[in-house]
């Protein structure tokens, strides 16, 4: 009974993991169009990246695009500008989103509820109107353009080029995989844990003895610093980065994923994105309005399956194997 | 002397809740606190363990001043607490409530890169509790699964889960069937033996058997403190708590 109350210590890598990365790598082959799956694992990135806070301590953070536009202006303007590695962008645009979301965190975790919410919206909003109204760094409406995209140097003379939407794809895949260990990892730490216990019950979770404003603000930072990694990658797959990366609908966009892809995994998310970002592709084509169909799906999903599409596949899988369905989110 | 109130004060509006309290816990003893609702009894908890701050007085722990301090800094300084509404991890199994509630005296809280089952001294901490309370046979079930009775049992647990030098217990039998409570009674008593606490509880059955030292409160004050048979025969706490019945 303990044994399966703590459940199996995980190795850093295991079949789920493999599982996923092979799942993964379908996308190319069964979708017809060509850079939608380094786009969705992009967002998918993202997603996982935002349900560190929702789905694993509670916290309902609507900045997520300020670390997203963050992290892709950085990779814009430093490749444009000083065409440093395209691996070392890719880090500071993972430490540029941190730091946004250490000082939007900070400035918003001592509020609760509805105002923590409202905050991290009105901060996105700033950044948003930043990236606006400076112009001659951000590009402003009309976008960063000419963002080049580099072969990457593994080591000297050895460069792999990304060109190609294939070999794009593969660089992203590589780099979700990387970071989704790591999360998956952290998740699973006593650090996670302890967010587990502040998503559950804040004011337990204090009187026990733990300071939750220094959980929460790491969490937010390590989201931060996962969505701006995503976001430097957006750069490099658009070559580009438009307005819209920092803009409040991107922060939509996660939250959006993760609620219809369930917030109770770290898989949950990454059906969201696919599934959304394959619906938005099929349906734009059939209807303009399509967004009302996504609208639809999405209240229904959040009126009746809270648990998501991945809670939805997790009851029918032991409703299947064990013949009663599975209670609750994950341990 | 373990812990020790001065002067302690709280005000809400109008309502004096707690008014000049002076308690002396002493190490090794149970402390039972009892009155009518409304005395002010939870609210001199909540002022203990820094939910709430005092408007006067102070609060010292093993003689050291703790006034003021946060509730989970009150927590790190090994004072354990349980609450009179269940206040529970409730989608974690029972065994992960008590262990988080372990680990917080414990290395590793901000480690990110390891699984957290390579930390063992909060595992083990946690099957002592979970042994102690009786409840390892449910340590795999969710907290949701667990009826009333089973929960109080947790919520006593978690309160016990750091190895705590003062433990505080709020009302923990309330809302009880007969037989859960007598059960939750034994387990107390059991605890009484070897920890010190304070406890507050109707349950005069318990708090009779277990307390070395009652006081009672009444309107924010205490009217009385003293042994249970000194408290049985004071006259104030018979027409003011006790209604003048016999106990």
């Amino acid at each position: 009974m303990i044994e399966n109350a703590l459940g199996k210590k995980r190795a850093l890598i295991d079949k789920e993991i493999f599982i996923l990365g092979g799942l993964l790598l379908l996308l190319p082959f069964l979708l017809p169009y060509k850079t939608l799956p380094a786009e969705i694992v992009i967002y998918a990135l993202g997603a996982v990246s935002f349900n560190i806070l929702l789905g694993y301590t509670g916290l309902l953070s609507f900045g997520q695009a300020a670390f997203f536009g963050a992290g892709a202006y950085l990779t814009g303007i430093f490749l444009i500008h000083f065409g440093w590695h395209p691996a070392l962008t890719l880090v500071l645009s993972g430490v540029i989103g941190a730091l946004f979301a250490a000082v939007i965190g900070f400035l918003s975790i001592r509020q609760v509820g509805i105002y923590f919410v409202m905050l991290t919206l009105a901060f996105n909003q700033l950044a948003f109107f930043l990236a606006y109204q400076w112009k001659s760094v951000t590009g402003g409406d009309d976008g960063l353009l000419n963002v080049p995209r580099p072969d990457f140097p593994l080591f000297p003379g050895l460069k792999i080029p990304i060109q190609g939407n294939l070999q794009f794809f593969l660089f992203v895949w590589v780099i979700f995989l990387v970071a989704f260990v790591i999360i998956r990892r952290i998740i699973n730490s006593p650090f996670g844990r302890i967010l587990l216990a502040i998503r559950e019950n804040p004011n337990r979770a204090r009187a026990v003895g733990y300071n939750i404003i220094h959980y929460e603000l790491i969490a937010f930072t390590i989201s931060g610093f996962f969505t701006g990694l995503a976001g430097g990658l957006y750069a490099l797959f658009m070559k580009m980065v438009p307005i819209n990366a920092i803009e409040l609908l991107t922060s939509t966009d996660f939250i959006i994923m993760s609620l219809l892809g369930g917030t109770g995994s770290l898989y949950g998310p990454i059906i969201g994105a696919v599934v959304t970002k394959i619906a938005s592709e099929i349906l734009s084509v059939l209807w303009a309005r399509w967004l009302f169909v996504l609208g639809v799906i999405f209240v229904g999903f959040v009126l009746f399956m809270r648990g998501g599409i991945w809670g939805l596949i997790n009851a029918s899988w032991s409703k299947f194997t064990t013949g009663r369905p599975e209670e609750g989110r994950n341990p | 002397m373990i812990l020790r109130t001065v002067n302690l004060t709280k005000q809400f509006g109008g309502l004096i809740a707690v008014d000049h309290v002076n308690i002396q816990v002493h190490e090794g003893t149970v402390h039972s606190i009892i009155g009518p609702n409304g005395a002010g009894k939870t609210t001199l908890f909540n002022i203990l363990t820094g939910e709430i701050p005092p408007n006067d007085g102070e609060v010292y722990f093993q003689e050291k001043r703790i006034t003021g301090l946060k509730p989970y800094q009150v927590a790190k300084i090994r004072i354990g607490r349980s609450f009179q509404q269940n206040s529970l991890f409730k989608n974690l199994s029972v065994f992960e409530n008590i262990r988080l509630a372990a680990h917080v005296q414990h290395q590793g809280r901000f480690n990110f890169l390891s699984d957290f089952r390579s930390f063992h001294s909060p595992i083990d901490q946690a099957h002592k509790v979970l042994e102690e309370m009786e409840i390892t046979s449910i340590a795999g079930k969710k907290v949701g699964e667990l009826s009333h009775g089973a929960q109080r049992t947790l919520e006593v647990a978690i309160a016990l889960a750091a190895d705590p030098l003062l433990v505080l217990l709020d009302e923990p039998t309330s809302g009880m069937s007969p037989e859960e409570a007598i059960r939750m009674v034994r387990l107390i008593r059991k605890l009484a033996k070897q920890r010190t606490m304070i406890v507050i509880e109707h349950n005069m059955n318990l708090v009779w058997s277990i307390s070395t030292v009652i006081t009672v409160l009444h309107q924010g004050q205490v009217i009385a403190t003293g042994s249970p048979s000194e408290i049985e025969k004071n006259p104030e706490v018979r027409k003011a708590y006790l209604g003048g019945a016999a106990v």
